[in-house]
């Protein structure tokens, strides 16, 4: 177990690296004159260079590259956006909260749904059920983010008038601020987004899940427990679940990148002021600081997560040990 | 009246090239405390058979026909909850593959202890107290420790113990033991056998041997069944099956046995392919690879019949009773010069 | 307010696109909403939305975009400003903060305000003339980063203000504040001189409001008017609260104000929210192409809950009148015939605006509707003024932003009409995070750019004398990047500037015409307009031509 924290910590600390250095180098090679922006569109050559100087633009990329890793081991600060000035953790801290909400209720959403109905046409197969799945599937992996967002937030939003169309709302309740806040506002507000990761992710699953169940379904180990006379539903919760499951636990600590990735068009669709909506803006506005930090805070989330699939699987398959 | 009593058995599988006839009118009796050895090859419908009456193939891709009356009570085509509670209780089953046949997620006490709890109204703890002295029954070192082992801690020989365990934890009437020896090296193989024919004694179970090594039906078995094509093809008691074989697939079975008192022989491959179940051929099933295959091999399937020991002894084949005298005097020749030439 | 963010995203016409479908099914035959009776309410949360879109800064010492000079104008206490009135009242200004116009001396050098007693921040101190000086000083300071062009104008016009720029002074000798009299000494008589307090940079702050070096300003500071900013999450949240000290006369109406910015967000969410009546105005107004259909289902521009207002904008194309071709006076005229105005304005949907090809617009003194060049491409007349200029003309580069469709499709269109006069042309795409720049740089490349002009204050002076004294022209940052330098306009430009009243507007009406008809240094298109959706809540929606938007604080969702 140390051995694999060990491994793990400097693993982490290298994929950390490398993505921030090519974030770097990204900047660095695309033209754009981050100083201008910091100065806002009317600068005088003058200014330019004093704001050169004091956001350390006049210095080499790899002296910025050990002045960004200096600042975030020392001083635990990702830096200042040069659009506006304020502290990327800042930033940050106020954006994980949406994207999080979205991602984990999007996944839990996903879950569930994909789990029984995966179960269901992996019993039987070529029913009605799986081929309705099988449309599910195809409408989600063939249809954009941004089309299914627009088209639940207009039919269910709109149309319907079932949920709200846009917005996040806080999740504890805050007072003063005058917008919509509590546990009920903010699961009512995200339900249209977390319907469409449900959309987006829950296509691949049941047919992840449908595939694994019925491979499990063959097992050797399967053919024993009804030879020993479990009935079925036992031999399906004692017997096939966990073990099919295993690949599943995998593909959801890889998906973690992805979803921020579908965030990124979820937050579009719905205003969400998220982690991927800023990404998006800072990186349109040549915000490197706010960029990197974002990259910084996904490589932690993906190790993180990472490490949490490794104990899960650790946990769920008794073969695998987290010290090989 | 027999334990098992299969009459006429059909498995057909609807697949998307056609109808596979898996298993063809086969009839058979299990009696109590006896063992029948099931000779074939892979393909040959043994295993399917077992499975067939056991109610483990797919229902939903199966055809089946045909009669098993289980201690007096047809158990073909019963429902789901009948069949589970013949099953594990009164019929034990056990595999080819020790490595895949235990689920690799659950502690191998979980696993005998759910044999137990399905057919038991007992408390946990009764149910472990089981599972360890079964454990301790077929022969595993410090089995109050290792019932909380997963399947993945023990060696293959090992896993098949404890299949065994599982399968005789209820004390079952009939044993189905499907090649349990086949995936194991050959020191192995010999103690589980050991293991299973002293666990006949102690139970008093009837055991069917499903494998295709000759070897293995010699020592356990009292009748022997052979299986080709989906059908049998000889059955006889063990000693006229060895002393007197009646049709050219057991000659070719046996050819390949240069001694019959030694245990871990294999089946040497008879020349040419197992026959297609989806497109038999017609006539005699093995007519393709037969030597002594003519017209009528081709044209006619051959009866099961009785050959001169009487109804004890069947067989499929159209070649007069004198052809095949001769042909297995001279083979007996033959192997016998083997014989001598080797030594 | 020189610039309006007309820039629209990439992602936004996506989405736009994908929407247009659904809408078009569910626009039914909608119950119009009858106008609401003026009769407005205090009370309730003002909800807004900010797609596609964030304040640069709230800032008063930085903030020089349209939507943040949108907010400020509910916060700040100018000493003269724009009444809450609707129309052409709208644009009159009265004084506010001052007891009444300012005292001028007979050789027009010395301004005097005096301040009305009792008026307070929301921190509850009194405002005082110092409050004002301390504007200015933030302005022009060095030690801030706002350095527009128009701040040149500022410096030559108030004593001291220049070395107080250049860090020579502590304080810009020109202003003094005693109590409550403010003073400007001027270094010439200046008729719009009151006009310019109307800008939203001259509101009260506490004279002890810090400089700042951040690009985003100061976030939260003491404001005067009928709000304060109570919450400023840059790019993401804006709360005004009713400042209770305010006894002014313009509205106070909703108890606060919550506006959202959403600056990668596709403007249709918001638009299905306000019909909902979730959200109840979008700064981003109604996406260009769910116009049609919104306009369609309220019942038209301005008959319950979707408006049209007008702007006092006029977009142009800009011509490099110090590049060849279009240093050629014939070439520049060929091409305000050529172009044609009302096909570009076709694509930006219905109510876009009207088609204009003269600098001035309507509400300026001096304006005086005339049309040289036509709205539709002339060939055949652009040939002819053109003449051999054109055939032996080199490429023009047309300079557009890649990111917005619009502005790739007009460039594209743009070629196709200059190759039926036989011009070659190349287009030119910019960074998109840096339209302004490379144009506003001496010695840029450009031929044709799209940008226009909307009044900083109402006289003719900002939109001729800034846009096109070529005496201003500098390395970089340039307001004439046109490169338009004429001696003799320069001092008609000299001479209508000293004037006042009629005689002044008289001879800017001149100017206008002069200019176009004789050195046409532009390509003016349109004058834009504004085409919002309130909700169904909102009453007493009073449209502002100076901001370009309805005014916030008089929105009534009580």
């Amino acid at each position: 177990m140390l051995y694999f924290l060990i491994r793990r910590f400097f693993w982490a600390i290298f994929l950390f690296l490398v993505a921030t250095i090519i974030t770097y180098i990204i900047f660095y090679v695309i033209p754009s004159d981050p100083a201008h922006i910091a100065c806002g569109t009317h600068c005088t050559p003058q200014i330019v260079a004093h704001v050169r100087k004091s956001l350390h633009l006049d210095l080499p990329i790899y002296q910025q590259y050990w002045l960004f890793l200096w600042n975030m081991i020392k001083h635990q600060s990702l830096g200042y956006s040069y659009a506006d000035g304020e502290q990327v953790n800042t930033i940050i801290r106020q954006d994980v909260p949406v994207t999080a909400s979205l991602v984990f209720g999007g996944a839990v959403f996903w879950l569930s749904i994909s789990i029984p109905i995966g179960i269901l046409s992996a019993l039987r197969p070529r029913s009605i059920l799986d081929r309705f799945g099988m449309v599910f599937v195809l409408i989600g992996i063939s249809a954009p983010a941004v089309w299914i967002g627009l088209i639940l937030a207009y039919v269910v939003g709109f149309k319907l008038g079932w949920t709200p169309i846009a917005t996040y709302c806080n999740l504890l309740p805050t007072s003063g601020v005058g917008t919509c806040s509590g546990p009920a506002e903010w699961a009512y507000h995200l339900i249209l987004p977390w319907m469409t990761f449900m959309f987006l992710f829950a296509a691949l699953y049941v047919r992840l899940i449908r595939a694994n169940v019925m491979e499990t379904m063959s097992e050797d180990y399967v053919r024993t427990a009804r030879a020993k006379g479990a009935s079925s539903s036992r031999v399906l919760f004692q017997h096939v679940l966990r073990n099919s499951m295993l690949p599943v636990v995998t593909i959801l600590g890889m998906d973690i990148g992805l979803a921020l990735g579908g965030a990124v068009f979820t937050e579009f669709v719905f205003n969400l002021r998220g982690l991927g909506s800023q990404l998006i803006q800072s990186a349109n506005r040549d915000d490197l600081p706010v960029v990197v930090g974002i990259v910084v805070f996904a490589c932690i989330a993906v190790i993180i997560f990472n490490f949490l699939v490794d104990v899960a699987y650790a946990w769920l398959d008794p073969r695998i040990r987290l010290s090989t | 009246m027999a334990l098992l009593e299969v009459t006429d058995l059909n498995t057909r599988f609807r697949t998307d090239d056609g109808i596979v006839k898996a298993v063809s009118g086969v009839s058979f009796t299990v009696e109590s405390g006896e063992t029948l050895g099931v000779v074939g090859e892979s393909g040959s419908g043994k295993s399917v058979t077992f499975l067939t009456l056991m109610g483990l193939v797919d229902r939903r891709h199966a055809e089946v026909s045909g009669s098993v009356r289980f201690d007096g009570q047809e158990i073909l085509g019963a429902s789901g909850k009948q069949l589970q509670k013949i099953r594990g209780r009164r019929i034990g089953m056990i595999f080819q593959d020790p490595m895949t046949s235990l689920n690799p997620v659950k502690k191998i006490g979980w696993q005998l202890e759910e044999a137990v709890l399905l057919h038991n109204d007992v408390t946990h703890d009764e149910a472990r107290r089981r599972a360890i002295e079964i454990l301790k029954e077929v022969e595993i070192p410090k089995a109050d420790t290792r019932i909380d082992d997963y399947p993945h801690q023990f060696s293959g020989g090992m896993r098949q113990r404890v299949m065994i365990a599982m399968a005789l934890i209820n004390n079952p009437e009939v044993l189905i033991a499907d090649e349990p020896t086949t995936a194991l090296d050959v020191t192995t193989q010999a103690q589980i056998l050991r293991l299973m024919t002293k666990l006949q004694e102690e139970h008093g179970m009837a055991i069917v041997m499903i494998t295709h090594d000759l070897g293995v039906v010699a020592e356990l078995s009292d009748d022997v069944l052979v299986m080709y094509g989906g059908r049998v093809v000889e059955q006889a008691e063990v000693d006229d099956l060895f002393t007197k074989p009646e049709m050219p697939y057991t000659w070719g079975l046996l050819g390949s046995l240069p001694r019959l008192d030694i245990t871990s022989a294999r089946l040497e491959q008879i020349p040419g392919q197992p026959p297609s179940l989806l497109h038999p051929p017609s006539g005699c099933a093995f007519n393709p690879r037969c030597a002594y295959a003519f017209d009528r091999c081709h044209e006619e399937l051959p009866e099961l019949r009785a050959g001169a020991v009487g109804e004890g002894h069947r067989f499929r084949c159209h070649l007069s009773d004198d052809e095949r005298a001769r042909i297995w005097e001279a083979k007996k020749a033959s192997l016998g010069a083997a014989e001598g030439s080797a030594a | 307010m020189r610039r309006k963010h007309l820039l629209s995203l990439l992602m936004l016409c996506t989405g736009v696109a994908l929407l247009i479908a659904a809408t078009t099914v569910g626009v039914a035959s909608s119950a119009t909403q009858k106008a609401s009776s003026a009769k407005a309410l205090r009370g309730g949360t003002l909800r807004v939305n900010q797609s596609a879109g964030a304040f640069d800064t709230l800032d008063p010492g930085l903030a020089y975009v349209t939507n943040d000079w949108e907010v400020l104008y509910s916060t700040q206490l100018l000493l003269v400003n724009f009444p809450n009135k609707a129309g052409a009242a709208g644009s009159q200004l009265f004084p506010e903060a001052a007891r009444a116009f300012p005292t001028i001396s007979k050789n027009g050098k010395t301004v005097t305000f005096n301040l009305r007693s009792g008026q307070r921040f929301n921190d509850g101190s009194p405002v005082t003339a110092a409050s004002y000086q301390r504007a200015w000083e933030r302005i022009l300071s060095p030690k801030m980063y706002a350095q527009y062009g128009i701040f040149d104008q500022l410096n030559k016009m108030v004593v001291g203000a220049q070395k107080f720029t250049d860090g020579k002074a502590a304080h810009i000798s020109g202003i003094s504040a005693k109590g409550l009299t403010l003073t400007f000494h001027l270094t010439k008589a200046n008729p719009t001189f009151v006009s310019i307090m109307g800008m939203q940079w001259f509101g009260a702050v506490k004279p002890s409001m810090k400089y700042t070096k951040s690009s985003g300003g100061v976030l939260k500071y003491p404001s005067a008017g009928p709000y304060y900013i109570a919450t400023n999450q840059p790019g993401r949240l804006v709360v005004l609260k009713r400042n209770k000290f305010y006894h002014g006369s313009r509205l106070a109406n909703p108890n606060q104000i919550v506006i959202q910015s959403f600056p990668n967000s596709n403007g249709e969410a918001s638009l299905l929210q306000i019909e909902k009546n979730q959200v109840d105005f979008d700064m981003a107004g109604v996406p260009a192409a769910d116009v049609k259909t919104v306009a369609a289902k309220y019942g038209g521009p301005n008959k319950g809950q979707f408006h049209v207002g007008t702007q006092a904008c006029i977009i142009w194309e800009a011509f490099n009148n110090a590049k060849a071709p279009t240093d050629n006076v014939n070439v520049r005229k060929a091409l305000n015939y050529a172009i044609g105005r009302t096909p570009i304005i076709k694509q930006l949907g219905p109510y876009a605006g009207a088609a204009s090809d003269q600098i001035l617009v309507k509400g300026l003194p001096g304006y005086k509707k005339f049309s040289i060049y036509g709205n539709y491409p002339n060939f055949a007349k652009a040939k002819a003024v053109g003449g051999s200029a054109l055939s032996n003309a080199p490429t023009l580069n047309i300079y557009y932003n890649q990111a917005s469709a619009v502005r790739t499709t007009e460039a594209t269109f743009e070629a196709a009409q200059l190759s039926h006069i036989g011009l070659k042309t190349k287009l030119e795409p910019s960074d998109p995070t840096d339209y302004y720049g490379p144009i506003e740089t001496k010695g840029t490349d450009y031929n044709i750019a799209h940008s226009g002009w909307c009044a900083d204050y109402f006289d003719p002076f900002d939109f001729i004398n800034v846009n096109f004294d070529g005496r201003s022209i500098q390395q970089t940052g340039n307001v004439d990047y046109f490169y338009f330098n004429n001696s003799s306009f320069n001092s008609q430009m000299d001479h209508a500037a000293s004037l006042s009243g009629p005689a002044r507007s008289a001879a800017y009406a001149a100017l206008d015409k002069t200019l176009m008809s004789k050195y046409a240094p532009a390509f003016p298109l349109y004058v834009p307009t504004f085409r919002y959706l309130t909700s169904k809540r909102v009453k007493n929606v009073i449209y502002s031509n100076y901001f370009g938007y309805p005014i916030l604080n008089a929105m009534s969702v009580g």
